[in-house]
């Protein structure tokens, strides 16, 4: 015998599962520590590379300035400064990734929550039902 | 109205049953107008101008998803580049992978909006770029308008280069790598729209999710408003030379194309806006249902009457022999009947539903009854 109920819940589940739950499951089968960790790492490891693109487009426009002056000019310096601009930029992106990934994290486990409740509800539909 | 909701309601319908076969469409005609665009404007390289080779990317573009469109669109301009000059080639390769490294894991399913920016660019429409995302897309969609915005331009300045490239040497690789860095960089115009369509999409985006009536109209006029203002102020700061009439004209063809989208995205009907409180066990519930705009197809009986015989049951569909009576019900109004919170405002939103489904007249269909459990009813294929 069919439960109407049953049906309603079963097919808001899996409409869910296939759209946004896709996404919000394998968030949520990280631990909070372990998904921001692995997404900040990702996205330092991006941003390092983007440095050095970056840094390589500025020698490349620069080459023969910097060739002139290799010898004359503080390489220390120079190195601080890259650097500087290294460490500003790896970091700002970083800490944006943890902000974004932080509350990425909260809404995919809230709307978990709702549907870990609804498959809660589907377990005690089909107990009452036997 | 009432013409244009069938409609609507007819569109969803096709829409709904050949899904299969449309989107596939949607998508090669869209490959293809994005492929030939690039031929078109750029050309460099004549093995790929040939339309089986755009035909073949953009039946490949049909089937697999959007992010390859996005790949073989980079791929397309890149080859352009490379048969232009390798050293224009190397910058777009760097842009196009700072991009993807930095900016395309905040909205990496938004792929369709970085491909629709550049082409409507060029189509002399981007107005409707930052209204049309602000309506339909998240904040982090910003990131993609940018995205396509400098694409945009990263071609823009290849194809404006281009006479002079061809004019310099092949040991010249420094000059022409600079050349091209320091056009992009200094491309006002190009941070001037970043900035203005950027901040247009988030104001569009939080107007429209307010809770006051008409929040939509009121987003896409104050979106075109603030996007307008924001490229004037650009313009006297920066002399951009951008043409006042063409921002004016393109605005409100923006909000015209942002009207469309409403009526199909966000259809409803404040005139019968319900305020309710209830309560459970955790919450006391504050909530406004707002009822969507929806009149059912009317649909076609038949009805077939053989030899008459007595005995018709109330139910309407007869398989008595001699008389077949084929009554069919026309698609009850099914829009969020089954979220209607179960309280006194059920009953008034289903008095209210019940009103519009007898609109449908004309057809042979049973007399609604105010005891029919028209939610529980389901019209099978």
């Amino acid at each position: 015998m069919l439960s109407e109920e049953r049906i309603i819940l079963m097919t808001r589940m899996a409409s869910y599962e296939q759209g946004e739950g896709k996404k919000n499951v394998r968030i949520g089968n990280y631990f909070r520590s372990d998904y921001i960790a692995l997404q900040t790492l990702k996205a330092i490891v991006c941003a390092i590379l983007v440095f050095g693109i970056l840094f390589g487009l500025y020698v490349l426009c620069n080459f023969e300035d910097l060739m002139e002056n290799l010898y004359k000019m503080d390489l220390l310096a120079f190195a601080k400064e890259v650097l500087t601009y290294f460490v500003a930029m790896v970091g700002g992106y970083a800490v944006l990734v943890y902000i974004v990934c932080t509350w990425r994290y909260a809404s995919a486990k809230k709307s978990l929550k709702c549907y870990y409740h609804n498959l809660k509800k589907l377990n005690s539909l089909y107990q009452d039902g036997q | 109205m009432t013409v244009l909701l069938e409609m609507k309601e007819r569109i969803k319908l096709i829409y709904s049953k050949s899904e299969a076969f449309i989107v596939p469409a949607i998508k090669f005609l869209l490959a293809f107008i994005v492929f030939n665009t690039l031929n078109g404007r750029m050309g460099y390289m004549t093995r790929i101008t040939d339309m089986k080779i755009v035909l073949i990317a953009a039946l490949a573009c049909s089937f697999l998803p959007l992010g390859l469109m996005v790949l073989m669109a980079a791929v397309f301009s890149l080859m352009h580049m490379y048969a232009l000059s390798m050293e224009v080639a190397l910058v777009g390769l760097c842009m196009y992978l700072v991009m993807y490294l930095l900016f395309f894991r905040f909205s990496p399913k938004d792929s369709l909006v970085v491909v629709l920016t550049p082409l409507l660019f060029s189509l002399k429409i981007p107005y409707v770029v930052p209204i049309a995302v602000g309506l339909l897309c998240g904040p982090s969609s910003l990131v993609s308008v940018g995205c396509g915005i400098a694409v945009f331009y990263l071609l823009r300045t290849v194809i404006d280069s281009a006479p002079n490239i061809r004019t310099m040497g092949e040991d010249e690789i420094l000059e022409k790598v600079r050349m091209m860095v320091e056009s992009i960089l200094g491309n006002k115009a190009m941070l001037v729209m970043i900035a203005a369509f950027a901040i247009t999409v988030l104001a569009v985006y939080l107007i429209r999710r307010m809770s006051v009536d008409y929040s939509w109209t009121i987003a896409m006029v104050a979106g075109a408003m603030i996007n307008v203002v924001l490229l004037l102020i650009g313009d006297l700061l920066y002399d951009v030379n951008l043409s006042v009439g063409s921002v004016l004209l393109g605005s409100l063809l923006a909000i015209v194309v942002a009207k469309v989208v409403e009526f199909f995205r966000f259809c409803v009907d404040y005139s019968r806006t319900e305020k309710v409180q209830f309560e459970d066990d955790e919450y006391y519930y504050y909530v406004k249902a707002v009822p969507k705009m929806a009149v059912a197809v009317p649909t076609k009986t038949v009805k077939r009457i053989n030899t008459p015989r007595s005995g018709e049951t109330r139910s309407g569909a007869s398989r008595q022999s001699g008389r077949s009576v084929d009554v069919e019900r026309t698609a009850p109004d099914r829009s969020g009947s089954r979220n209607v919170p179960r309280n006194g405002a059920g009953a008034q939103n289903r008095e209210a539903r019940k009103g519009q489904r007898s609109m449908t007249v004309g057809k042979a269909e049973r007399p609604q009854e105010p005891d029919d459990n028209l939610e529980g009813y389901e019209e099978w294929p």
